[in-house]
């Protein structure tokens, strides 16, 4: 290459560069500005500077010191945190189950079924909430934790699809030798099929785990009584945000937003790694 | 050809129906007795065969549902026609000296038992039906000879060759439960005037035929506003759906091409930075965003130190002396659609990085030795392919935005009052999408009605836009060509 075609492509490297960092610094100022709030030591909006005047630790001192019955983020997170665990074990339940029999049984209602699951997938989840209110209502779990568990556990047999497409590629040897060897169905699938099955089941682990922690709509129409102390965390931290509350709490409900994305975000991570192992790796080369 | 497919799907759905009943009839015509007992005694099939614990289990069974439908069913479905005539009231009682309700009806109660009775019925069935199907298959087994089970074989056998009833059965459960009774009832209440004023259970509501669906799509009476706003919503839930899916679609494609760019240093850390905007819960990301456009929130002091609100100002682009981001009709559409963007990009980044890791490599570098250039690869082979892969998410990701509830929720409420009567009237707003005026109807105003008719609308433009797509997408039959 020339002198001069070697100085064209250092100034487009530059430059691809400094996009870069433009593009990355835009899409991380409402980020950085979420961490700097929450060491702010003025507790509502600063509206006339971007960094704080004066730093403090003092909101999450108070955010996990609660005095008042309107926020009380511990308890938040302990109510998240129940639901989640109960959730999380139903629904890998379900979903690895459903897999299980759709991708290795061959029975006669098994198109008919995957295709009313297409339908019902269509029905969006916004949608049938309103009538699953309904339900709840009538069976008077509406302002409970258990209404809200079934309502994020009940249809959690449809997200089968996942699970299913990494059972279609276990080789079908594996099952035959089992059967071969005098296992049942129930034996081969809990001691050969689910070890094997590691990265999808932590996929839909972590994923169902975060449902509750990332979901605004359904605890907000299932838990609306308006106790406090009732409240997941993400009611309760727009329940903080509310006009007559935002001038004492904007700060602390930066830090409560820091404190509940820190784990959020490592199993984020960990979710996409088994996630992309799990479409990609298949599980026993056959 | 695949008309023709479908078609055949179509048909030989109902011939295996056809043939489920043909084999019923066949066992009615050529069973014995025991076979024509169990059409009226369920155990009687079994009973015969000596599989007695099977047919102690199937006659509880019967007998459950001969109880429900005598004694509970009956109280409800008499008045589904007109879902109940008392109303509640506070009656003085004698004995106890206090006020106690009457024994009034629910509405709300009628409704929901004469579903759930509907849906036994159906399902009771087909379960008669397979039962004497099963019972003759039993009386052949018999007749030839064959080994018949005792009921710890028949147990074993659910975890064995029948091991996908038993895995099934609890999450079918949970599905009928709450996603297709709900939906029943959902469709059902359309057709009532449940609201406010005819809230279950102190007060009775009724049938109403089609008048919500007429008070939406504009005809005439005191609720010409729903007609109106309706056609208001779904025009920017549409407008939305289409940015929102196309903005954040082609951004991440092209941010994904652009970070696996060899010549681009430090790809990892730079995504993994743009994903930190993700891993963050929304209703932290968007309050948080919120705030920071609020009429007298930062961005708008940072703008106005910069002389940006004042130039607005005096080219007559702006009437107030703050920027309306999130408060004023048009700003509110474009700050939302920013948003999204910047909420949804690295999103769509993720997938296309996977997607193009798997990219046709060698048939890029055959374009390459031929002489295409980078923008040919990229237009021939590049996007073509990611579309194939990507095609139908793209469908569903638009689906999913006319269902975006978070972006628009979070970002407008509390925030965005309209001024237009006639919106206001029907409780909507510019900036609402379909799901969440449905959302505010329904949690704010009780008008359960009204919000399961845009229910019903909403789920019919989905599932339509689902249909037509994919079937233009697979119309093409362009599998082969990647395969």
């Amino acid at each position: 290459m020339t002198q001069k075609g070697k100085t064209i492509q250092l100034i487009k490297d530059i430059l691809r560069h400094v996009v870069i960092v433009l593009m990355v610094s835009v899409w991380l100022i409402p980020i950085i500005w979420l961490i700097a709030t929450s060491f702010s030591a003025y507790p509502g909006r600063n509206t006339s500077n971007f960094f704080p005047e004066q730093w403090s630790l003092q909101n999450y001192i108070n955010i996990l010191n609660p005095t008042s019955h309107t926020v009380n983020f511990p308890i938040w997170m302990w109510n998240t945190f129940k639901i989640a665990m109960a959730v999380c074990i139903v629904c890998t339940l379900f979903a690895v189950m459903v897999a299980y029999a759709t991708s290795f049984f061959r029975f006669k209602t098994r198109k008919p079924l995957m295709n009313v699951a297409v339908i019902l997938n269509l029905f969006p989840g916004v949608l049938s909430m309103i009538s699953v209110y309904f339900l709840l209502k009538a069976m008077n779990l509406t302002n409970t934790h258990i209404g809200l568990t079934l309502v994020y556990c009940a249809s959690s047999g449809l997200g089968y699809l996942i699970a299913k497409g990494y059972f279609d590629t276990v080789p079908r040897a594996l099952v035959e030798a089992a059967k071969l060897d005098g296992a049942s169905q129930a034996r081969t699938f809990f001691s050969i099929i689910l070890p094997i099955s590691k990265p999808i089941i932590v996929y839909t682990v972590i994923s169902s785990f975060l449902t509750p922690w990332t979901d605004f709509v359904f605890s907000k129409m299932i838990l609306n009584s308006g106790i406090a102390d009732m409240w997941t965390v993400s009611i309760g931290l727009y329940n903080m945000l509310d006009r007559s509350l935002i001038n004492t709490y904007f700060s602390q409900f930066c830090a409560g937003g820091v404190i509940v994305s820190i784990p959020i975000s490592v199993l984020f991570v960990i979710m996409q790694k088994f996630y992309v192992e799990g479409i990609t790796g298949g599980a026993v080369k056959g | 050809m695949a008309k023709a497919k479908k078609i055949n799907k179509v048909s030989d759905f109902f011939k295996s129906i056809g043939g489920f009943f043909k084999s019923f009839a066949e066992a009615v015509a050529k069973g014995d007795i025991f076979v024509k007992l169990s059409l009226i005694w369920v155990g009687a099939g079994y009973a015969g065969r000596k599989q007695f614990i099977r047919s102690l289990l199937v006659t509880i069974l019967q007998a459950a549902v001969i109880v429900y439908s005598v004694l509970v069913a009956p109280q409800y479905i008499s008045k589904f026609h007109n879902l109940g005539e008392v109303q509640m009231e506070m009656v003085f009682d004698i004995n106890t000296m206090k006020n106690v309700p009457n024994d009034y009806d629910d509405s709300f109660q009628i409704l929901l038992f004469s579903v759930v009775s509907i849906i036994i019925w159906i399902v009771f069935f087909f379960f008669w039906i397979k039962n004497v199907i099963s019972a003759y298959k039993l009386q052949k087994k018999a007749e030839k000879g064959e080994h018949i089970n005792n009921f710890k074989e028949d147990v074993t056998s659910y975890l064995n060759e029948k091991f996908h009833i038993t895995l099934l059965s609890v999450p079918v459960l949970g599905i009928v439960l709450f996603s297709i009774v709900p939906i029943f009832i959902l469709i059902l209440v359309a057709f009532t005037n449940y609201d406010q004023e005819h809230m279950a259970p102190t007060a009775l509501f009724t049938w109403t035929g089609l008048t919500n669906f007429i008070n939406l799509f504009g005809g005439g009476g005191m609720t010409v506003t729903f007609g109106y706003s309706f056609v208001r919503v779904l025009g920017w839930t549409l407008v939305w759906a289409f940015f929102a899916t196309f903005t954040t679609y082609f951004g991440g494609i092209l941010l994904a091409l652009f970070l696996n760019n060899k010549r681009t240093k430090l790809a990892k850390l730079w995504r993994a930075l743009f994903v930190v905007t993700i891993a963050v819960p929304q209703f932290v990301s968007l309050l948080l965003v919120r705030n920071f456009f609020a009429n007298n929130g930062i961005a708008n002091t940072m703008l106005s130190n910069m002389g940006v609100t004042d130039f607005l100002q005096n080219i007559g682009l702006l009437s107030y002396d703050y920027i309306p981001f999130l408060s004023a009709p048009g700003w509110a559409h474009v700050t939302i659609i920013m948003v999204n963007i910047w909420i949804g990009i690295p999103y769509q980044m993720l997938i296309a990085t996977g997607v193009l890791s798997n990219l046709p490599v060698d048939q890029i570098e055959s374009a390459r030795i031929d002489g295409a250039n980078t923008g040919q690869i990229f237009r021939h082979i590049t996007m073509p392919y990611v579309l194939f892969v990507t095609g139908p998410a793209l469908v569903t990701d638009f689906v999913k935005n006319i269902n975006n509830f978070n972006v628009i929720y979070l970002l407008t409420q509390d925030v965005f009052t309209t001024t237009d009567q006639y919106l206001a009237n029907s409780q909507a707003k510019e900036v609402d999408l379909l799901v969440t005026w449905l959302f505010r109807l329904t949690q704010e105003y009780y008008n359960y009605k009204m919000a399961s008719v845009i229910g019903i609308c909403v789920f019919v433009i989905c599932a339509v836009f689902t249909l037509v797509a994919f079937n233009l997408m697979t119309g093409k039959d362009k599998e082969e060509v990647y395969n």
